[in-house]
């Protein structure tokens, strides 16, 4: 049977980085506010230290499908399930998009335009960062665009920071304390991190700014309700091309209608798509916001791969952060004759012995005894670095419907994605530039893992043409004035940059516009 | 959500007991153990047949020597029947649609075909040498009449369990002289 709670001003549906942060500011503007979460209703004491127990916090929903051989996407360590989503166990990475890469066609010829470009989202890079805290040295990234100075000093750095700083200064590449949401300074309450390195499995004790600690914890103060266990399934026609809500399973599979007069779609970057090409009728054929045929469309990821080196001194390779202690960047055409694209290193993540960012996974060839060996050595003497290189968008590469459905009869989401010769060449590049900085550095042996996907972005993007985009410049669904969609889904250009401080740059500009404007919203 | 563990708490909580116990069914009774001593005591298999068991034994011990003794195949079959959300298995972050249970009989039933067409005997039966050739050549690429899932995510995901059983464990941090430093000690290995 099916259930009729009462209509709130506003559903959000998602309790991830972005949804949070619009419930947050909803319920703080007075709105009353509904946050569908589809997984379950993590706490911070859920947050145990280890890579066994870290692996529950990833996606743990219906499986996704894909087409590409060998898979490129890695969507299930990517994203994330239940409170806090993906961001619960995110590494707190928070560059600022290159300024570029919002004008990447009309500068580069290449990928899209963001609707916007980097002058008009700086304020609100420098409000998140205000009020979220991060942690750097802007003087010493001569990559960074203009914007006020970071709020805390930068990240301790230990051995292997050290060590590989050493490679970079010798081929004359700088190096800057990684931007990161993590507090090396109490800052508004919050501890300084430990630099235990558990920060995959999620940071318990407010240091690393994941939304238990922020914009959730704001949502749930000023009065949202949060409801887990809840999936959303479609959204619901309503009058003068409105949605009047979004139909949702709970736990036990009773379907419920939860009307709103704005929903706010923060389910990430598959399951947005999903959600509207699910929502299906008389009114949406092609389902929901997609008479243009580009929902799903233009799906990035950025090209993640791993450079090691062992050194015959300690590296300390246990002591840090997940995310690493130091960043370099290379911007638009910076290197002579490096193939077109972006890229961030990411130098010197803590690793621990296990799991996909471990020691014993840096050398899959190994097994047996020499791996032993290996484990040992390499857990006092191992550095490592990632490269994170952009992918510019390709509207082949999307997400649609599958052939599966879940276990509620809707169909399941398929990824169709490939990396282009652009970011296959510049891991290429890149492989081989982390190797010479290894070497630079004194290592005794250097080696490239494989390239992975990371960072996904776009599928819902955001443009000024109805006709080519799905949403305007501030979220809302071009056919849809009372749907907006939130997250890096709306990105349609990522600059090789980790997404989750310029997608809360976006949201905070987004909710700002949708409460201002609150009465033709709602109207 | 609002309640940040305050620093502090990692000295009381690193003097925990955190022996890697999970709930294993013994007649009738459920008693927490490790995996380890879950195997020394024979404690039936929920999920995994006798074969099935003997040939990822064998398959953890080829890839890291102590993964047996460590407990692997019942880290493994535990966590092969709790729902796929709740599996703590390096399987779940690979896209396999589950139930994982299929991917791991299907590729365990293929390294015995294979390890029988080369070799003449089932895997858990061969000598030292040949069980690491047949481990090193399904990891390096699909050898030639494998049928089955593809042989060398069997060969990542089991050497996973392998070194998670192994060193992912405060136990295992302790064999390599690391300081664990948890914020929140897991009550349960895995």
């Amino acid at each position: 049977m099916s259930a009729r709670p009462e209509k709130v001003d506003a559903v959000v549906v998602g309790a991830g980085a972005a949804g949070s942060l619009y419930a947050a500011r909803l319920a703080q503007a007075g709105k009353s506010v509904v946050v569908l979460e589809a997984g379950p209703p993590w706490e911070m004491s859920d947050l145990v230290s280890s890579q066994i127990w870290a692996r529950r916090l990833k996606w743990g929903g219906p499986p996704v499908e894909q087409t590409s051989q060998p898979r490129t996407f890695g969507h299930n360590s990517n994203m994330g399930s239940g409170y806090g989503g993906a961001a619960l166990h995110h590494f707190g990475t928070w560059p600022r998009m290159p300024a570029d890469a919002f004008r990447l066609k009309s500068l580069h010829g290449r990928g899209l335009d963001w609707p916007f470009d980097y002058d008009e989202l700086r304020p609100w890079y420098d409000r998140i960062q205000a009020e979220v805290g991060i942690s750097g040295d802007a003087a010493a990234e001569p990559w960074r665009p203009p914007g006020a100075p970071y709020p805390m000093p930068g990240l301790q750095q230990f051995a292997q920071g050290r060590i590989l700083a050493r490679g970079f200064e010798r081929l004359g590449l700088p190096v800057a304390p990684l931007p990161a949401a993590i507090t090396t300074i109490e800052f508004k309450g919050r501890p300084p991190c430990q630099y235990d390195g558990w920060c995959d499995a999620g940071c318990p004790i407010h240091a690393l700014a994941n939304p238990l600690a922020t914009h959730l914890l704001q949502a749930r103060d000023a009065g949202a309700e949060l409801r887990p266990h809840s999936t959303v399934l479609a959204l619901l026609p309503g009058e003068h091309e409105r949605a009047a809500g979004v139909e949702y399973a709970d736990r036990q599979g009773t379907r419920i209608r939860q009307e709103a007069d704005l929903v706010v779609l923060a389910a990430a970057v598959v399951q947005n798509p999903r959600i509207l090409l699910n929502s299906r009728g008389p009114r949406w054929e092609a389902g929901a916001g997609n008479r243009s045929g580009m929902v799903g469309r233009y799906l990035m990821l950025d090209g993640a791969g791993a450079v090691y080196g062992m050194f015959s001194e300690s590296t300390e390779n246990h002591l840090g952060v997940s995310a690493g202690q130091l960043m370099h960047r290379a911007l638009y055409g910076e290197r002579e004759g490096a193939p077109f694209g972006s890229y961030q290193w990411q130098i010197g993540w803590a690793m621990k012995p296990n799991d996909i960012f471990g020691v014993a996974i840096s050398r899959p060839d190994l097994f047996g005894q020499p791996l032993h060996d290996f484990i040992r050595r390499g857990s006092r003497h191992l550095a490592n670095m990632v490269a994170m290189v952009e992918q510019t968008a390709d509207p082949a590469n999307l997400v649609e419907l599958g052939t599966g459905t879940d276990r509620f009869g809707t169909p399941l989401p398929r990824i169709v994605h490939s990396f282009g010769r652009d970011t296959t060449s510049l891991w290429q590049y890149c492989a081989e530039e982390g190797q010479r900085v290894m070497n630079a550095a004194g290592a005794k042996e250097t080696w490239a893992g494989r390239m992975n996907g990371g960072h996904p972005a776009g599928g819902t993007i955001m443009g000024n043409d109805p006709g080519t985009s799905v949403a305007d410049s501030n979220g809302r669904l071009h056919e849809i004035p009372n749907v907006v969609v939130a997250g890096s889904g709306l990105h349609p250009a990522t600059g090789g940059a980790s997404p989750t401080f310029t997608l809360l740059a976006v949201a905070e500009r987004s909710a700002d516009h949708v409460i201002r404007n609150w009465a033709e919203l709602s109207a | 959500m609002n309640r940040p563990i305050h620093p502090s708490r990692r000295g009381m909580l690193a003097g925990g007991a955190a022996l890697g116990l999970l709930p294993f069914l013994v007649n009738g009774c459920t008693q927490e153990m490790t995996p380890g001593d879950a195997r020394h005591r024979g404690v039936p298999l929920r999920t995994l047949g006798a074969n099935e068991a003997a040939i990822l034994a064998r398959l953890g011990e080829v890839l890291l020597p102590g993964a047996d003794e460590a407990g692997i195949v019942h880290f493994v079959d535990h966590h092969l029947s709790v729902p796929p959300e709740q599996t703590l298995l390096m399987i779940r972050y690979m896209d396999v649609p589950p139930p994982f249970g299929d991917f791991y009989r299907a590729g365990l039933a293929a390294l015995d075909r294979y390890s029988r067409t080369a070799h003449t005997l089932g895997f858990p039966d061969l000598a030292a040498e040949s069980a690491q050739q047949v481990v090193g050549a399904l990891g390096r690429q699909q050898p030639e009449g494998w049928r089955g899932p593809p042989s060398q995510l069997l060969y990542f995901v089991t050497r996973s369990d392998a070194v998670d059983v192994v060193y992912g464990t405060q136990e295992g941090f302790a064999r390599l002289g690391l300081p664990y430093m948890p914020h929140i000690e897991p009550e349960q290995a895995w």
